[in-house]
């Protein structure tokens, strides 16, 4: 039985056309989890990064890994030993949390590795941090939320928010500027609950908010969106649903209506830039672009869908 | 007579442990499952990785120990993943409140063996079909670890617990990660136990016949409930490791560990029907667990591919020590298989 496992591994190997070559540079992508759009489109442009530089006739052994079971501390640790094992040289990491992989990333700095933030920092220092002004952005999006409530004639009432957990910086900056936007208002924003970014626990958490009685939602990632405007579009109130990120389950709701608009961030530009800037380093030369690199956010509404087609492919 | 116990050779001698058997065919498994990797991705053997994959495979080993404990009586327990949380979040709450870090390993290990020892009452002394009962205390300690910091994720643990987490698992010693001697101990200590000692011939006898073990005079609840305490005092341990690990506790820390270590030990062929398996099974199956997600992350396997790979294993795994039992794969009739043949 072990040699059918073995027929098995190396089968199902092959099959996804596997094959490790020595190649000049090694270069990880390490992300929260291997599932979410946003992720995908980080190594899509990481990908398109390591195309160009291969034309140009340097090498990039390139690979995206990241925990198999969802978002998890431990695990996003084991990613990074795991690259470090496989002679990775510089690794672009979206830090699952501020604190918890910085005794690691330390270790391997020690030792040459060349850490890459993208999306989300750890606080220990790195070659640059390609990443949205979560703060910035939230903000924007509570304005957004703002001033469709304002057109509705809402002035005042209770706003809920859908955030993935408390140790996550980015979505922790994105509500501090949500937050922002509300300042000197008469709308109350209740206290924040946590889906750990997962769409149904999420969808769960707005329902009670439209239980409550709110007058908007804000998600503050993929999951926590799809999850509010799942929750919208199933009640069929008149709840005002902002959101992060674009998937197609999200801009099908935001056509629909059952979101008014999600911030779409720019991912592609953090992957891209992320390996040429490594890239860079790893020859010796200086990062491409700012060591704090704003990749900037997208407002995406009905009419902008509408607009670039997003919807028709 | 004498003559004949001393004809025989080391090997016959290793084969006549019972149990054996299974260990030798998984050790030969693990063997082909790294060949197999090492010739897509040679730094899959290399020194970084060894000591790497050795430091994935102890949480997994010490887990599949207590699990194996459990599974020998006979019972499941499935609340060392919350367990590992709990023992995680205190922890890592009581050093972020400024505790001496071995202070607090200490005081956390007292919430953990109390849940061992309410997971063996109840399935012992209240009857409690053990998947019931240690579903019970699965929720309970998972609250807890979500109740021990208000619901929250803890901060840092700080600069004053390097010292403990590197001996948990940032540090070496004899070039091979801390982690992976803490496992091999605690592993000696709990195989001494159970082939050595009369409460591991006990734990065999409860998982064998439980009927059969109360007439012969073994205290069947008190066996139980060692078993529960040894499984949630290695779940502690794991929760600590955890905890070093990240520096922090995060509260669903070892969410599905539980099963993990039902892999580890089943893979190693310690039955889910209780009485039979060793514990050096476990760390073949631990190693085949931890070699597997380690190999296919460094082969660049997509992630859908390593849990359907690692799933099927496991049901193989459980499959052949359900035929086996059943007589389907009996020695004699496999040899009558082929003596109508020829």
């Amino acid at each position: 039985m072990k040699k059918l496992v073995a027929l098995f591994l190396t089968l199902a190997l092959a099959l996804t056309g596997v094959a490790a070559l020595a190649e000049e540079f090694t270069v990880y992508l390490i992300t929260m989890d291997l599932m979410d759009q946003h992720w995908v489109n980080v190594d899509a442009g990481a990908k398109a990064a390591v195309e160009e530089l291969g034309k140009e006739g340097i090498k990039v052994n390139y690979v995206w890994d990241a925990p198999t079971q969802g978002k998890n501390d431990a695990a996003q640790i084991e990613s990074i030993n795991n690259a470090y094992a496989n002679n990775a040289q510089a690794i672009l990491l979206a830090s699952n949390g501020p604190d918890t992989q910085v005794a690691t990333i330390e270790q391997y700095a020690k030792e040459g590795v060349k850490f890459i933030y993208v999306d989300s920092p750890a606080n220990t220092e790195a070659f640059q941090t390609l990443a949205t002004d979560n703060k910035a952005a939230g903000q924007l999006a509570g304005e957004t939320m703002l001033n469709k409530l304002t057109e509705m004639g809402v002035a005042e009432g209770n706003i809920g928010i859908v955030n993935v957990n408390s140790s996550t910086t980015s979505t922790q900056l994105r509500e501090e500027g949500f937050r922002a936007a509300f300042e000197g208002t008469k709308f109350e924003i209740l206290e924040t609950q946590y889906g750990e970014g997962q769409v149904a626990a999420s969808q769960t958490i707005a329902e009670n908010y439209i239980t409550q009685g709110v007058v908007g939602i804000f998600g503050a990632n993929e999951g926590s969106t799809t999850g509010t405007g799942n929750a919208i579009k199933e009640s069929g109130k008149d709840v005002v649903g902002v959101g992060f990120d674009q998937s197609d389950a999200i801009l099908q709701l935001v056509d629909e209506g059952a979101l008014l608009a999600t911030m779409a961030q720019n991912p592609y530009v953090m992957g891209y830039q992320g390996v040429l800037s490594a890239v860079s380093v790893l020859q010796g030369k200086e990062i491409v672009g700012d060591k704090n690199y704003d990749t900037g956010v997208t407002v995406v509404d009905k009419a902008h869908i509408a607009e670039n087609g997003l919807l028709a492919k | 007579m004498t003559d004949t116990v001393k004809k025989r050779n080391w090997f016959q001698r290793l084969f006549a442990v019972r149990g054996m058997g299974q260990v030798i065919t998984v050790f030969f498994g693990l063997i082909v499952l790294c060949l197999v990797f090492y010739l897509i991705n040679p730094n899959f053997l290399s020194q970084r990785n060894v000591a790497n994959l050795l430091r994935q495979i102890a949480p997994y080993l010490i887990i599949g120990i207590g699990q194996g404990y459990v599974l020998i009586t006979g019972n499941i327990d499935l609340s060392i993943g919350s367990v590992i949380g709990m023992s995680t979040m205190i922890s890592a709450t009581l050093m972020t409140r400024g505790m001496d870090p071995w202070v607090a390993t200490l005081v956390t290990m007292v919430p953990c063996l109390l849940t061992g020892l309410l997971n063996g009452f109840l399935v012992s002394a209240c009857k409690l079909p053990p998947f019931i009962g240690t579903l019970g205390t699965m929720t309970i300690a998972r609250g807890v670890a979500q109740l021990v910091n208000g619901n929250m994720n803890t901060d840092a643990i700080g600069r004053g617990a390097e010292g403990w987490r590197d001996f948990l698992y940032y540090g070496r010693t004899l070039g091979i990660y801390n982690t992976f001697w803490i496992a091999l101990v605690i592993w000696l200590i709990f195989n001494f136990l159970l082939s050595r000692t009369r409460t591991g011939r006990h734990v065999y006898a409860i998982g064998s016949n439980v009927e059969a073990s109360k007439l012969s005079g073994v205290n069947v609840n008190l066996t139980t409930i060692k078993a529960y305490l040894i499984s949630a005092f290695c779940a502690g341990v794991v929760g600590l490791i955890t905890c070093a690990q990240a520096g922090m506790g995060a509260m669903d820390a070892g969410t599905g560990y539980e099963l993990f270590a039902v892999a580890a030990s089943v893979i190693g062929g310690i039955s889910t029907l209780g009485g039979q398996g060793i514990l050096l099974g476990t760390v073949m199956g631990a190693s085949v667990w931890g070699a597997m997600y380690n190999g296919l992350s460094l082969v660049g396997a997509p992630v859908a591919w390593r849990n359907i790979v690692v799933g099927i294993i496991v049901v193989l795994s459980v499959l052949i020590d359900v035929l086996v039992r059943s007589g389907t794969f009996n020695k004699a009739r496999i040899r009558a298989m082929f003596s109508k043949k020829i």
